[in-house]
């Protein structure tokens, strides 16, 4: 004790109050100088095109001032809420199979595999369908599911299950469930590693205390790893129902937003509206009201669920 | 080594950084030359695919003639639309030619994109092309309903047709030596060939697009139509109910499962592959995959234009390819040069003999190029009858979107005929009457 009080510095006659304040006050502005070319490029591209969205809302195509009019239109356009529709159905399906999967394979591998060499050639597997660009995800998919030549269709009637062609692309209930599917595929295994990567986190000690108190497979997952993983789920939730409101690729490849609108999601409505029909203004319109709406909802859903770890 | 401080550190790799990123816009300022008479080089916006492949292969033969190098920039067809439109918005000078679909000619009209071709350049008609071809070139159009807002404006040229695409009729000629004459005839050979793994007849259902282009024809046929000259929406007239119903309900009986999810690819792999009899087709898919090495039909099928209807007619549908000069183009007369050379008939029969599909009359009934072009007398009496373009109207991609998606949710039975097009033409009404039409 009497080594450490005599290394502390000596007292200055300078208030070290004062002194302190300086010191923070350069840091900060070093803070900001650090931190100006990311909140610029923030700026230049987020909050610049936010606003000239917001500002394209309320102007016709020809620039007049047209108030809360493109609002009112793309509001009441049938086609927003089929899509709206749509994309919850969508977001219904693809979000807790890819949970559950995801979290079932990181559970199992967890616990099974001890490997180092075979998990890494699990990573790596799971990798892939991150990587491979959602177009040629789209062209594989209808080689699967497509009407005459889709293989699925050909292992089912050798295998027996099946004597007619089914319509999977065709039947809304059905189109549905094969854009789902190519989602789920592509996006399960990021749920896995993440949850896998969380699970590495849970400490050993606490399992093996579990288990030597005789803890069940579920009761271990329940009362020790799901406390570790519950911040996850809530990242896992942000940034796959952001790339649900950005899903395009294979659904515009697989069905074309048909049959009539049923897999038409939002993104896919957005862009014939923005750029195909080349509504600017119910377009932007369209997107401020997503953008509102999806903040909103993640403001709720960080507020009332119970994700954060206590 | 000399220290300096922090300040002076950012200020140097500012001053470096602004140094570096302005080099290429100084290097480009100072080797372009906007008063140039003569360019080195012409750059084309073009539709990636069979429409602009001729193209790319007649550019070397115009770099040897003329010095002048032809840079084919390719989009994907969704693209290229948008990327033109917000091209022109910006009046940017990036193309100094585009390759345009004939839908487009309404919205780049309206807006004022192009430079008129005839008195800028002086472009005149010539008679050995339809003279459809330099109408769907022409804005405002010279026939049929004119957008409100373009109405008593003078009617310039805006484009020339190098891509003389109008969706037509094939079957398989070694099954039934007999034409079918009328759509009643089409469904007579699609039930008396339909069999197992052989379907009467194929449909190109897919939503919106697809299922609008093979449904319009017959539509027309049976004497329905989108809108009146007037604009009046008449998606839902009883000629148009009844065009839908046979579609949907009478040739569906005898058509391809999942008819609702199938585009041109799979319409054309049917047919290749020996497994139905007929349907409509555009030039592009008979000289890429119904008519190309690996399939089993080569030489099979016959093309004749659309079958009549009840109306006494059959109108094919046109999907000319045009090529325009935009406004923000600095080589615009050397642009026009390059058209006026690709439609002498030397040169567009080079272009034909390297893939590309003729508007030339003489070209479309020449024996040799005919016989390695089967669709070319088809093609010959389609222009001539002549066929019909879409709606001239900038909000097309609107109500075609609402169109073929009822005509999708009628194949796919989600709802009848009668319904979906209903629903449709309520849609178009509001929709046309937003932006100013008298529907």
């Amino acid at each position: 004790m009497s080594r450490l009080v005599a290394e502390l510095p000596a007292p200055t006659t300078q208030n070290p109050v004062r002194a302190g304040r300086r010191r923070r006050s350069r840091q900060e502005r070093l803070a900001y100088k650090i931190l100006l070319p990311a909140l610029g490029t923030v700026v230049v591209i987020v909050t610049i095109p936010f606003i000239l969205a917001v500002v394209q809302s309320i102007q016709a195509d020809d620039g007049t001032w047209v108030g809360l009019q493109n609002y009112a239109r793309a509001l009441s356009n049938p086609g927003f809420y089929d899509a709206l529709r749509a994309t919850g159905l969508y977001a219904v399906i693809v979000l807790p199979a890819e949970i559950v999967l995801g979290l079932g394979f990181a559970l199992l591998v967890h616990r099974t595999v001890q490997s180092p060499g075979l998990r890494a050639t699990l990573y790596i597997l799971a990798v892939v369908p991150l990587v491979v660009p959602p177009v040629a995800v789209g062209v594989v998919a209808r080689l699967i599911y497509a009407p005459g030549y889709g293989v699925l269709n050909v292992i089912l009637e050798r295998l027996g299950i099946i004597h007619q062609e089914i319509e999977w692309l065709s039947v809304p209930a059905l189109a549905m469930f094969s854009v789902a599917s190519v989602d789920i595929w592509q996006w399960t295994p990021f749920v896995y590693l993440v949850l896998f990567a969380g699970l590495q986190t849970v400490p050993k000690e606490s399992v093996e205390a579990a288990q030597v108190d005789g803890a069940t497979w579920w009761t271990q997952f329940v009362y020790i790893e799901l406390h570790y993983l519950r911040p996850l789920f809530l990242l896992i939730l942000f940034f796959r129902a952001a790339d649900i409101l950005r899903v395009f690729d294979h659904i515009f490849i697989l069905t074309g937003g048909g049959p009539g609108t049923t897999t038409q999601l939002l993104s896919l409505y957005l862009y014939r509206v923005e750029f195909r029909f080349f509504q600017t203004g119910q377009g932007s319109a369209l997107a401020v009201v997503v953008l509102v709406s999806i903040s909103l909802l993640y403001t709720l859903v960080t507020r009332l669920l119970p994700l954060e770890r206590t | 080594m000399q220290r300096i401080s922090r300040r002076e550190f950012v200020k140097r790799t500012a001053v470096t950084g602004a140094a570096f990123t302005s080099l290429p816009a100084i290097l480009a300022a100072c080797g372009t030359s906007t008063t140039s008479n003569k360019p080195s080089s012409l750059t084309i916006a073009a539709v990636q695919g069979a429409e602009d492949g001729p193209l790319k292969k007649i550019a070397p033969i115009y770099k040897s003639q003329t010095g002048i190098t032809l840079n084919i920039d390719e989009f994907p067809y969704p693209d290229l639309y948008s990327k033109l439109v917000t091209t022109f918005q910006a009046n940017g000078s990036s193309y100094d030619l585009c390759m345009m679909d004939d839908p487009w000619m309404p919205k780049f009209g309206t807006m004022g994109a192009l430079q008129p071709l005839d008195s800028n350049f002086g472009f005149t008609r010539d008679s050995d092309i339809p003279a459809v071809v330099y109408d769907v070139g022409t804005w405002p159009p010279p026939s049929g309903p004119v957008p409100p807002s373009e109405q008593g404006k003078t009617k310039h040229l805006y484009g020339i047709t190098i891509v003389g695409n109008v969706e037509m009729f094939m079957y398989r000629k070694d099954i039934a030596s007999t034409p079918p004459a009328s759509w009643d005839d089409v469904l007579a050979n699609a039930k008396q060939y339909n069999k197992s793994n052989f379907y009467g007849y194929v449909i190109r259902g897919l939503a919106t697009n697809p299922a609008s282009s093979d449904s319009l024809p017959i539509l027309w046929s049976f004497g329905g139509n989108v809108f009146d000259d007037n604009w009046k929406v008449m998606l839902d007239s009883t000629e148009s109910i009844d065009a839908i119903t046979f579609l949907t309900s009478r040739l569906k009986a005898y058509a391809e499962p999942g008819a609702a999810s199938t585009d041109a690819a799979d319409r054309d792999r049917l047919i290749a592959i020996g497994q139905a009899f007929q349907s409509t087709t555009w030039p592009a898919e008979v000289t890429g995959v119904v008519e190309a090495t690996g399939s089993t039909v080569i030489g099979k099928m016959g093309y004749i234009p659309i079958p009549q209807g009840p109306s006494g007619k059959g109108i094919g549908m046109m999907g000319n390819w045009l090529l325009g000069i935009p406004k923000g183009s600095k080589n615009g007369s050397a642009a026009a040069d390059f058209v006026k050379w690709l439609i002498t008939p030397a040169n567009m029969r080079t272009y034909v003999q390297n893939g590309g599909i003729p508007t030339r009359t003489s070209l479309l009934n020449d024996a040799t190029l005919a016989s390695t072009n089967p669709y070319f007398p088809a093609l010959a009496k389609s222009l001539a009858s002549p066929p019909n373009w879409r709606p001239r109207t900038d909000q097309w991609n609107a109500v075609e979107t609402a169109y073929g998606t009822a005509v999708n949710q009628a194949v796919a039975g989600l709802k009848s005929p009668k319904d979906a097009l209903t629903a449709a033409a309520a849609t178009v009404r509001t929709l046309m009457q937003q932006a100013g039409y008298p529907s």
